[in-house]
């Protein structure tokens, strides 16, 4: 039996631990690294995290046009951003993605009358590593594009070609045209490109990979004498900095599996969800072996889907058209409103404001799910609703 | 006629002596500057015509963020040198040079000439120490009573804020020991490194250290302040002027984009509980296109509350004392938006020896928020030793 001294001293402990700040469970947060990790390897994650959370003034190379100053300033603690972080993507001069910022002497871009244009919302960025390591083939084994199996729901590829620049042994640089997996269509196949080019376009930040300015072709007004800063204005080592992080950045944990998740469960896959939100699928090799041959529960089939009129964009992208977006993972969700001051922001551009609302806004090949979720009695709702918002 | 009249009435006021200042109506030695910078104690020990000075300052630091321990370590704050040399009767010059963290940073953060005309009008130029709020003007750390500075002078203001200037102060006696002071200068201002130099958004001490004006434009700055008796006083201060270069060989090249800042300030002695605040508000003029990104409107305050104990309780040193001491530290970078904002919590327990040497144990518990006002978690346990020299 404990005495009064040890409760003393354990309140003592107690109060001490707070008063020199704890820290948060790892399976709370979105920017901590995947289990397993090596020495090196976790070396390597603090650096890219200190690299991906560097602000950039003008004096240290941003812009002459930008969008924000960091990565971690569009992607909140690593997650999904607010919809003031919102991209803006269109055809037409000054495209494809709109600059709508930029440093004293030079000129942000505005949008074309009439163009077309396409909100994206910042994705969240943990898991993308997980995401990588999945094979092309476990992928397109999911793909039915022609819907051969009647059951309304298709799933294609949207094959694309890295650039260039983009050096052949990076995973889903292969040789000729490769799985898009990464992008809000899908439309990117490496990691590499996906950062080269957020620091290019977001950040107006040229590097060893894309080393000449992003400028506004909307004005006559030299960049160079605005942005001074000599190019490449970061080397390869800080893109690849920003990849190991990224790379080995952890999903957060799922919610306890209670009872009224587990029967939402049964309902999330009953009504349809599952077709697109695959639950799980499996890692392949990877030089990072903690990534490698494990099950990723990510909710997803990284396949474009027609989601209908609703939600259309009516702006291809790569080979995606102007109805199709690449099924987003639903992990995450459970924390989702820790770190966007308690809003919820969903769908491509954010506009829904909670799961239900997500759900209801589907259409296209997910009409039917949409139709079964709207029909369920009031409990199923609520412990499907439970369910996807505790992954 | 006219010109010989204000040439007797110039060699009149000249005539004053310049220690006036320092000497308010009816008060000998009363500092213009309650620890200010010819309020330092050894300054009294002259070399020739010239007295020097200086102080030294040493922290021991353990800060945790989130469970984190970022600090654990120590640094040689500061070693700050200071001379003050009384050239005549009217004139003098005091200087300070810093040494932060060893030799990391080196700079002048003071060095000016007064002109005495007369206790109610003097001149000054040179590198002032700008009069915008009254911790700047006495920020010496063994006066202070927390290791670190209230973060509304380490973050909002920049604090040491020194800048090339010219311009007047003086003393307006009120009748016994009631009296109003005033600072008014020209100085060269901020330049656009508060904003070109600083990823994280607007950070008005990143446009400090514009030595050489880069915009032609000179900026005012200026405090009165009322004090009805020692230990008593409220001051009001502004900043006002050009930060960035909007022309280029006479050519308009931009707006011109000024930064305004108003501080008050103010002091007294409550139940034997000293009170120190001041509160800053900052109003930054931002090109559209960084508008969301950089703020426009800025904002602080401390409270500082002391209460002194334990006077003579160490036998050995019977000028020593205790003195237990509370802080309250709010920065808002972006008054706009909900986060990018700290706020902390500081208590403090020291003893001063000796009235010019003091070590401070203090601990800090505080929070900060970012743009997207998700909250990290600081605190931390500091000790230091400051002593004048």
């Amino acid at each position: 039996m404990p005495t009064p001294r040890f409760w003393a001293a354990l309140a003592v402990v107690t109060a001490c631990s707070d008063a020199f700040t704890s820290s948060p469970d790892p399976g709370d947060v979105l920017d901590g690294p995947i289990d397993g990790l090596t020495p090196d390897e976790l070396a390597a994650f603090v650096e890219g995290d200190r690299q991906f959370g560097r602000p950039f003034a003008p004096a240290d190379g941003l812009g002459p046009i930008f969008n924000n100053v960091s990565c971690a300033a569009c992607h909140s603690a690593d997650g999904r951003g607010r919809p003031e972080n919102v991209l803006f993507r269109f055809n037409g001069l000054g495209g494809p993605q709109l600059q709508d910022r930029a440093i004293p002497g030079a000129v942000p871009e505005i949008l074309p009358a009439g163009a077309a244009v396409s909100g994206r919302l910042p994705p969240p960025v943990f898991g993308v590593g997980l995401i990588e390591a999945i094979p092309e083939a476990t992928i397109l084994a999911l793909a039915d594009s022609l819907d051969a199996d009647g059951d309304g729901i298709s799933g294609r590829p949207n094959w694309v070609t890295p650039p260039p620049w983009v050096p052949s042994d990076e995973p889903g640089a292969e040789p000729g045209p490769r799985l898009g997996r990464f992008s809000r269509k899908g439309q990117v196949s490496t990691l590499l490109q996906q950062v080269t080019e957020a620091y290019h376009q977001d950040i107006g930040v040229t590097s060893d990979f894309l080393p000449v300015e992003n400028t506004n072709p909307q004005t006559s007004r030299a960049a160079e004498a605005a942005d001074r800063v000599p190019d490449p204005e970061i080397p390869a080592a800080t893109i690849r900095s920003v990849l190991a992080y990224i790379r080995t950045l952890a999903p957060p944990a799922p919610g306890a599996d209670t009872p009224e998740r587990q029967r939402g469960r049964v309902v999330f896959h009953s009504v349809g969800c599952a077709s697109c939100h695959v639950p799980v699928l499996m890692t392949g090799p990877s030089s990072i072996p903690a990534l490698a041959n494990r099950p990723v529960y990510l909710y997803s089939d990284l396949l474009l889907h027609d989601m209908g009129s609703g939600l259309a964009d009516d702006r291809p992208d790569g080979s995606a058209s102007g109805v199709e977006w690449k099924t987003p993972p639903l992990w995450g969700l459970r924390v989702m409103r820790d770190f966007l001051n308690g809003d919820a922001f969903l769908l491509h551009d954010g506009r829904a404001r909670s799961i239900e609302e997500a759900i209801l806004l589907h259409g296209g090949e997910a009409q039917g799910a949409r139709d079964r979720f709207a029909a369920l009695t009031p409990a199923d709702r609520t412990a499907v609703l439970d369910f996807i918002g505790s992954r | 006629m006219t010109a010989r009249l204000w040439l007797a009435v110039s060699l009149t006021l000249v005539a004053a002596p310049v220690a006036a200042q320092d000497t308010a109506q009816g008060r000998p030695g009363r500092p213009f500057v309650e620890g200010g910078q010819y309020d330092r104690p050894f300054l009294a020990h002259l070399l020739g015509r010239t007295a020097v000075g200086g102080y030294a300052e040493a922290h021991a630091r353990w800060v945790r963020a989130d469970g984190v321990t970022e600090e654990a370590g120590f640094s040689a704050k500061r070693w700050n040198l200071f001379t003050a040399t009384q050239v005549s009767d009217f004139v003098r010059i005091g200087a300070e040079l810093e040494f932060e963290n060893g030799t990391d940073e080196i700079r002048l953060e003071y060095a000016a000439i007064d002109v005495g005309i007369h206790p109610v009008f003097s001149l000054r130029a040179g590198m002032l120490l700008s009069p915008l709020g009254k911790f700047n003007l006495a920020h010496d750390s063994p006066r202070n009573e927390f290791t670190d500075r209230p973060l509304i002078a380490i973050e909002l203001l920049g604090v040491a804020l020194s800048e090339p200037g010219l311009g007047a102060f003086g003393l307006v006696g009120l009748g016994g020991p009631a009296r109003v002071t005033y600072e008014l200068y020209a100085v060269n201002g901020f330049s656009d490194g508060l904003l070109t130099s600083s990823g994280e958004g607007t950070r008005i001490p990143l446009g400090r250290d514009n030595v050489e004006d880069n915009n032609a434009s000179p900026a005012l700055v200026g405090r009165v302040a009322y004090s009805p008796k020692v230990g008593y006083e409220i001051g009001v201060s502004g900043h006002r002027g050009a930060w960035n270069q909007f022309s280029l060989d006479g050519k308009q090249v931009d707006d011109r984009r000024n930064l305004a800042i108003w501080v008050v300030d103010g002091e007294a002695v409550v139940a034997g509980v000293k009170l120190q605040g001041e509160a800053a508000l900052a109003r930054i003029d931002i090109p559209p296109a960084l508008r969301g990104i950089y703020a426009e409107r800025q904002g602080g305050l401390y409270l500082q509350a002391l209460r002194p104990f334990g006077a003579g309780w160490v036998r050995t040193m019977p000028q020593s004392e205790f003195a237990g001491a509370v802080r309250l530290d709010l920065v808002d970078f972006d008054r706009d938006i909900a986060g990018d904002n700290v706020l902390r919590v500081g208590l403090g327990l020291n003893f001063r020896p000796t009235r010019d040497t003091v070590l401070k144990l203090n601990y800090i518990r505080g929070a900060s928020r970012d743009r997207f006002n998700n909250r990290s978690d600081q605190a931390g346990l500091l000790f230091s030793v400051a002593t004048y020299f």
